[in-house]
């Protein structure tokens, strides 16, 4: 069973982001899924209840943006607290700052010898494998990642292993996910698969470096576009501006 | 500790690195081997010797391309038998191999892929060197992956500049670094200015 998964904390993105992403996979997935919101504030009867043990290894005072509360939803077979309530075998997470413009049956569709994250085609690969020990130009993005159960399970595990240091030392879960869990200078060989070129792009970023790198640009023959990490004060009006199209 | 021997075999292993690098690494490179670099090994292989130690297993802890500390060592003990970088950078690796080539060819020197924060060395040393703490989560966490080390000297260095991303653990001074690392039987610390404005702390000691 198909299975999309959203994840809302804290109070960036009203109620309102989850019933559009909700509304637009109703609009856009031409196969049968099933719909979760993981929460801090349950109101819904497809909100879950996300844990928070994690929560004593965030660092405020570094202001690094560790989305770490992602990769809860990693451990489906693992928390007896909140997970079994989660249905299906392949899941897609969307962040709720998206527009979907295509048939998401596409992602259920691929084969999955190794699951899948936001490949950003927008970055430089140079700049990328130079600002790697800097923990800087992270090439990879979380904000579509697609897996079958079980399959990501060993990422909770390395990190409940070494959350102290991981949390200490990696300014977001994207950076820590591409020092671990991708090759910036062997991209078939990590962990992860990136999506291939033409599925997702970043509104704030581009498409493609260097050939398609132009900005706010809504590219309908693509999959789905990114509006997260833009570092744009008006971002969530752009958005919402952007739903309306 | 006042100079870099600048032997032939130095001088065609670093041409060779240097007229091979890739040019985005390029500008990495030279980074590596500014004046303040020298300075801080210079200065932690005059210690090294003022202890009158006998190093023979020597493990560098985020060593970059380690073009001046490894034959500093060489040059400056002749009891070393084996020295292994541990990095995190793949591209690293490339170009520490052709700065040190005559000692890889010669079975002396090993660059390792591996984040040691969080895994084992999987190796004896008897000295540790770490010259990037300030890069790293604290020393303690490196101690418990390895306590099959036996009873290594510990060579620390790191600084209290913290106007770069990528130093997520600066310290005050030399004492602050070896309280963070908890390091009891202290045998150096001091700081030094560097040419680039930067202080940095070193502590050798158990």
């Amino acid at each position: 069973m198909n299975t999309i998964l959203c994840i809302k904390w804290g109070d960036k993105y009203d109620r309102t982001y989850v019933e559009q992403l909700k509304n637009q996979c109703e609009n856009n997935c031409s196969v049968p899924f099933n719909f979760y919101c993981l929460t801090d504030k349950p109101t819904q009867p497809y909100d879950v209840l996300l844990p928070t043990y994690w929560d004593k290894y965030y660092l405020e005072d570094r202001d690094f943006f560790w989305a770490y509360r992602k990769c809860y939803m990693f451990a489906l077979n693992e928390d007896p607290q909140i997970l079994p309530r989660i249905k299906g075998d392949k899941f897609l997470f969307l962040d709720l700052d998206v527009i979907i413009h295509q048939d998401l049956k596409y992602f259920f569709e691929l084969p999955m010898d190794k699951p899948y994250i936001v490949r950003g085609w927008w970055n430089d690969t140079i700049t990328v494998k130079s600002n790697f020990a800097k923990h800087k130009s992270t090439p990879i993005n979380s904000s579509v990642i697609r897996w079958d159960r079980g399959q990501l399970e060993t990422i909770v595990k390395k990190i409940n292993k070494n959350a102290e240091v991981i949390f200490f030392t990696y300014p977001s879960v994207d950076n820590y996910f591409n020092h671990h869990w991708y090759n910036c200078w062997n991209e078939e060989g990590g962990f992860f698969k990136g999506f291939p070129k033409g599925d997702i792009y970043s509104w704030y970023k581009g498409n493609i470096f260097p050939e398609d790198m132009e900005k706010r640009k809504i590219r309908e023959d693509h999959k789905i576009c990114l509006f997260n990490n833009s570092a744009e004060n008006n971002d969530v009006e752009e958005l919402k501006s952007l739903w309306n199209i | 500790m006042e100079y870099l021997k600048f032997t032939p075999n130095l001088a065609n292993d670093w041409k060779n690195a240097l007229s091979t690098s890739e040019p985005y690494v390029f500008k990495r490179v030279m980074d590596s081997m500014n004046e303040s670099q020298l300075e801080s090994k210079l200065w932690l292989v005059q210690e090294l010797v003022k202890l009158d130690i006998k190093p023979k297993r020597v493990a560098i802890l985020a060593g970059w391309f380690a073009q001046y500390i490894v034959p500093l060592l060489y040059d400056n003990f002749e009891s070393i038998e084996w020295i292994k970088n541990f990095e995190i950078d793949q591209d690293v690796k490339e170009i520490s191999y052709k700065f040190n080539k005559r000692y890889k060819d010669s079975n002396k020197y090993q660059c390792s892929i591996k984040d040691i924060m969080m895994k084992s060395l999987e190796e004896d040393f008897d000295i540790i060197i770490n010259c990037a703490c300030e890069h790293m989560y604290p020393m303690t966490k490196f101690y418990e992956w390895n306590p099959e080390l036996q009873d290594p000297l510990y060579v620390l260095q790191s600084t209290d500049d913290d106007q770069y991303d990528d130093h997520i653990n600066c310290v005050k001074d030399e004492f602050h670094l070896a309280e963070q690392a908890n390091i009891v039987d202290i045998k150096y610390k001091g700081s030094k200015k560097l040419p680039n404005g930067m202080t940095r702390f070193m502590v050798i000691g158990k």
